[in-house]
């Protein structure tokens, strides 16, 4: 009965006619297409998009924040999407607990902890102590460093992160992210030009708003097509989440590295400064006060970090790789001025490592150069945590 | 004729490969996709086939695109012959 | 085949297929011109690079002149009937021929070009010629010595074995690596079996000894195919790197056909195209960055993410496989060429039985024809001066097991893959023994009721319950799949430690 239906009901069609019907089918289909990217590029959802996330819900949610260049030997990948850095992190996994005390870090590639596996971070070592803040809360780290050096990108990270309802941030710093034409640099700044527009409106930052480094999209770069790298590494974030959780790695660990430059080049410049004189208007200082307003009535705690101190050729004249010593010596002393005019507390720990706990950089620290730092700043988590205290 | 052909298949089929000689096997039932006759006693089908009728399955023709019931093997079997 | 290279073949085949559509029968009689051009260029477009100078060049020439040198062997006698019954046939060898070779010259030119058709600059064309002039006496002298005599085909039949061991076995692959590094000045040091990569090679080297045997068993009649269908045949595009693997008879049959592709070979090839694409570069791909390999089989060490890892692969290379067929079988439909399915929904199968029936079916079928069938068969048949045989059991051991074995050596001449043919050898006895063991049972129930006179015959073993034989058929499926499952670890992991590793951890057994 059913090969007579079909019969019937089928009528004998030529290889033109069903040709134009394929072809409106085609257009039909072109134009949904169409319509569908058009409507994506007006509403753009992509920092909405960047709020879903498998991290938390189907599988734990990464210890720092989604960082790598190499996602097949990482199982991570670099985002340019803040809320999708932030949703993936363990961070956001929930309401903020009761009984919790909870730190931010934040920082460059050494408070993400590179090389380090997330046990070693400064984040873990600090949870692994144990402590409880003054009433009695468990003191938590949460590790929200992120591998680029510019204050503007902490000050980002910060802002953001104050949503979580920190009871204290660590702020660490180091003279290498302070230099003022560098503080775009990175694709992260550029590629939010909206959010970061909003941060120098609001602290009356330094920077231009309307700088060329700003990546503003197209509206063909808007659409689903336009926005296909950025939707495929959101993701890829999420599949990559799988191999995180069955295995806990999160970085790309080489089986041998270079080791930080012990001899040094006898070049006095830093960043195109000439010595002898380090000017406060060559830093973006004001990034460090809109930081420190982002943060709040919430503790804060600026945190010099530690510098590899080379003993090796031309020690003399550099500390290292980054630093000559005339720019770091006259930093420091701005920073402790700075500080003190501005009440702030702080810590210059610039020497606390000696160069045996230094991996690849003058700023990344061993495992153990994390648990001598994470010591430095127990005592004074304990301390601030009598701030706001019954 | 060819109910002779099927019945003498599925007779040997009930008692050779299923040993079970009282089993009824219907004409158009699927033998290979099925799993009922696997690859070896596909062989000894073939065998039976070739000392029975007389005809030839070629080593190729052992699978469910040649046949894969007992009306459309008999059919085979009836093209060869003639 | 990448992405750019299916979206251009798509191109090529929607727009011939298009053009039938609109002018029919004037650019239909095309067809196998197309096919064949296509697939020649094909052959070259798609090798990848190696390290090895000219190699992107010379393997493709191989495949080519093997095909080409094979057709001889099969074809002597028919070339000469040819040329006494009539001249048509030898004038579409030549067309063929002119346009095999000016295909390949045309490729060799790009040398002087900035267009490239292989990975690198191909060599001079005095080399290229040189080469040619090689394919030419080779087909002379294999013409020369088994064109009559079909029963010294076994010779090239093992010379092609040969040849896929020396290119699967990574000692004697780096050999050759070496071999060839001497011939072209590079540096032996850096020899590796990655050197060589040959396209194709699996597939090819199966069409051909399939024509050859089947051409030494008489099956095949010399003078039954012609050059330009057998090397459409042999490098045919759609099919050239990822099966299915056709027989020469059906590809032939549809080559043949003056059928014009309608409309409704276009929908389905369509449809099974994007279904492919959708497979392959959406599923397939998107499991491949979770899916069970070498080092996060190392990495992983809690017992449920192992699992998804395992599972992950096994979908992965399901989705993988059966997505390249698809493409193959759809694009083959827009020349009016049904290539055989190569899966049927392998993960439902009740048992191992029908899975090898489901899964890669070309390749199954492809070894029973040429080694299970016979060798159960002559075991069969055989009966010793005691007038003994060979118990079934032991037959269908050998038999299983040398298959098996086969099959997991034919994706690469390593432990593993044995490790892997011997996991479905031993599941498919098993499950062998357990048939058996169900028929007798079936037997003396029915023995029993034939002393009970009210019996009436049985057509199907009696179920007390419906929903139990449904419920059965679900417990058979998932416990065939994990069978299988289990199975792609062997074939995942290159070593056999680290598999056994990987089965404990999924017990929760040792980290």
């Amino acid at each position: 009965m059913d090969g007579r239906l079909s019969e019937t009901d089928q009528k004998p069609r030529t290889g033109g006619a069903v040709l134009r019907a394929a072809l409106r089918l085609l257009a039909k289909a072109l134009l949904c297409f169409v319509i569908l990217n058009i409507l994506f590029a007006l509403a753009y959802p992509m920092p909405e998009l960047g709020r879903i996330s498998a991290y938390n819900v189907l599988f734990p949610g990464r210890l720092r924040l989604p960082y790598g260049d190499n996602p097949q030997r990482a199982y991570n990948v670099s985002v340019l999407n803040l809320n999708a850095m932030f949703a993936s992190q363990e961070i956001n996994a929930g309401p903020k607990p009761a009984g919790e005390y909870r730190v931010l870090l934040i920082g460059d590639s050494s408070t993400w902890g590179w090389l380090l596996k997330p046990s070693q971070t400064l984040a873990a070592q600090i949870n692994r102590a144990g402590l409880r803040s003054a009433d009695g809360r468990m003191v938590r780290a949460y590790n929200l460093g992120y591998p680029i050096m510019s204050l503007a990108k902490d000050v980002m990270i910060v802002d953001h992160a104050m949503r979580y309802q920190p009871d204290l941030v660590i702020w660490l710093v180091t003279l290498e992210s302070f230099p003022a034409d560098k503080q775009l640099v990175h694709p992260l700044l550029q590629h939010n030009p909206d959010i970061e527009r909003s941060l120098i409106a609001r602290y009356g930052l330094r920077l231009n708003p309307n700088d060329p480094q700003f990546y503003t999209p197209t509206f063909l770069e808007r659409t689903i097509v336009g926005s296909r790298r950025d939707l495929a590494d959101l993701f890829r974030l999420q599949l990559y989440g799988v191999l995180w959780a069955a295995t806990g790695i999160d970085q790309d660990y080489p089986d041998r590295y270079e080791p930080a430059a012990i001899d040094l080049q006898a070049d006095t410049t830093f960043h195109g400064l000439q010595p002898p004189t380090l000017h406060e208007g060559d830093l973006a200082l004001d990034e460090l006060d809109a930081g420190v307003r982002a943060v709040g009535h919430v503790p804060l705690l600026i945190v010099n970090e530690p510098i590899l101190i080379s003993n090796g050729q031309n020690s003399r004249i550099r500390y290292d790789f980054f630093y000559p010593r005339w720019a770091y010596d006259q930093y420091r002393v701005i920073m402790e001025k700075l500080a003190q005019a501005r009440g702030w507390n702080y810590l210059d720990l610039w020497n606390l490592l000696p160069m045996k706990e230094f991996t690849n950089s003058a700023v990344h620290y061993t495992p153990a150069g994390a648990q001598i730092l994470a010591a430095q700043l127990l005592p004074r988590i304990g301390q601030l945590s009598r701030i706001g205290a019954p | 004729m060819t109910t002779d052909i099927t019945s003498s298949l599925a007779q040997y089929i009930a008692a050779q490969i299923l040993q079970q000689p009282k089993r009824k096997i219907a004409s158009d039932a699927p033998l290979i996709s099925s799993g009922l006759i696997d690859s070896f006693h596909l062989v000894d089908l073939s065998l039976f086939v070739e000392k029975q009728f007389g005809v030839l399955l070629d080593d190729s023709e052992l699978n469910k695109d040649t046949f894969d019931t007992l009306a459309q093997l008999a059919q085979l079997i009836r093209e060869r012959q003639s | 085949m990448n992405l750019t290279s299916i979206l251009a073949f798509t191109a090529l085949t929607v727009t011939f297929g298009v053009l039938v559509l609109l002018a029919g029968e004037r650019i239909r009689r095309y067809k196998g011109w197309v096919m064949l051009v296509a697939s020649v260029f094909a052959v070259y477009w798609l090798q990848s690079s190696m390290p090895l100078r000219n190699l992107d060049f010379w393997l493709p020439t191989a495949s080519l002149g093997l095909t080409v040198i094979v057709w001889v062997t099969i074809n002597i006698p028919g070339r000469i009937a040819a040329r006494e019954g009539g001249t048509v046939a030898t004038r579409d060898t030549l067309a063929t021929l002119t346009v095999v070779v000016a295909v390949v010259l045309l490729v060799g030119l790009t040398r002087y070009t900035d267009i490239l058709i292989t990975p690198s600059r191909p060599p001079d064309i005095v080399s290229i010629l040189i080469s040619l002039i090689v394919v030419a006496a080779l087909a002379a002298a294999a013409g020369a010595a088994f064109g009559r005599r079909t029963g010294l085909l076994s010779i090239p039949i093992f010379l092609i074995v040969a040849l896929f061991v020396i290119f699967k076995l990574d000692a004697l692959a780096r050999s050759a690596s070496v071999v060839l590094r001497t011939l072209t000045g590079q540096a032996t040091d850096q020899a590796s079996a990655l050197d060589l990569r040959w396209l194709g090679f699996s597939y090819l080297a199966f069409r051909l000894i399939h024509v050859l045997r089947d051409r030494s068993t008489g099956k095949l009649k010399a003078g039954a195919l012609s050059l330009r269908e057998f090397v459409s045949y042999v490098v045919f595009f759609p099919s050239l790197t990822a099966g299915p693997i056709d027989r020469v008879e059906h590809f032939t049959k549809d080559a043949r056909s003056t059928l014009t592709p309608g409309v409704d070979d276009m929908v389905e090839g369509g449809r099974r195209i994007f279904a492919g694409v959708f497979k392959k570069f959406v599923l397939a791909d998107t499991l491949a960055i979770f899916a069970l390999n070498a080092t996060n089989a190392a990495q992983t060490h809690s017992v449920p993410w192992t699992w998804l890892l395992v599972y992950a692969f096994a979908f992965r290379i399901f989705f993988d496989f059966s997505g390249y067929t698809d493409i193959a079988i759809g694009l083959g439909r827009f020349f009016g060429i049904k290539l055989p399915e190569n899966f049927d929904h392998p993960y439902l199968k009740r048992n191992l039985t029908v899975f090898w029936n489901s899964w890669h079916i070309t390749l199954a079928q492809w070894f029973r024809t040429y080694f299970f069938n016979p060798v159960t068969r002559a075991l069969r048949t055989r009966t010793f001066a005691n007038g003994k045989t060979l118990s079934p059991t032991v037959i269908i051991l050998t038999g299983q097991v040398g298959t098996m074995l086969l099959i997991g050596l034919w994706h690469g001449i390593t432990w593993n893959f044995v490790a892997w043919g011997a996991w479905h050898a031993a599941g498919l006895f098993v499950h062998n023994l357990w048939t058996d063991y169900s028929h007798r049972r079936a037997a003396r129930a029915e023995q029993k009721a034939l002393n009970d006179p009210s019996s009436q015959p049985v057509s199907e073993p009696a179920s007390p319950l419906p929903y139990r034989a449904g419920l059965m058929g679900v417990v058979n499926v998932v416990i065939t799949f994990h069978y299988v499952a289990l199975g792609w670890i062997w074939f995942a992991l290159p070593n056999l430690d680290l598999s056994l590793a990987v089965f404990r951890r999924l017990v929760g057994a040792g980290g």
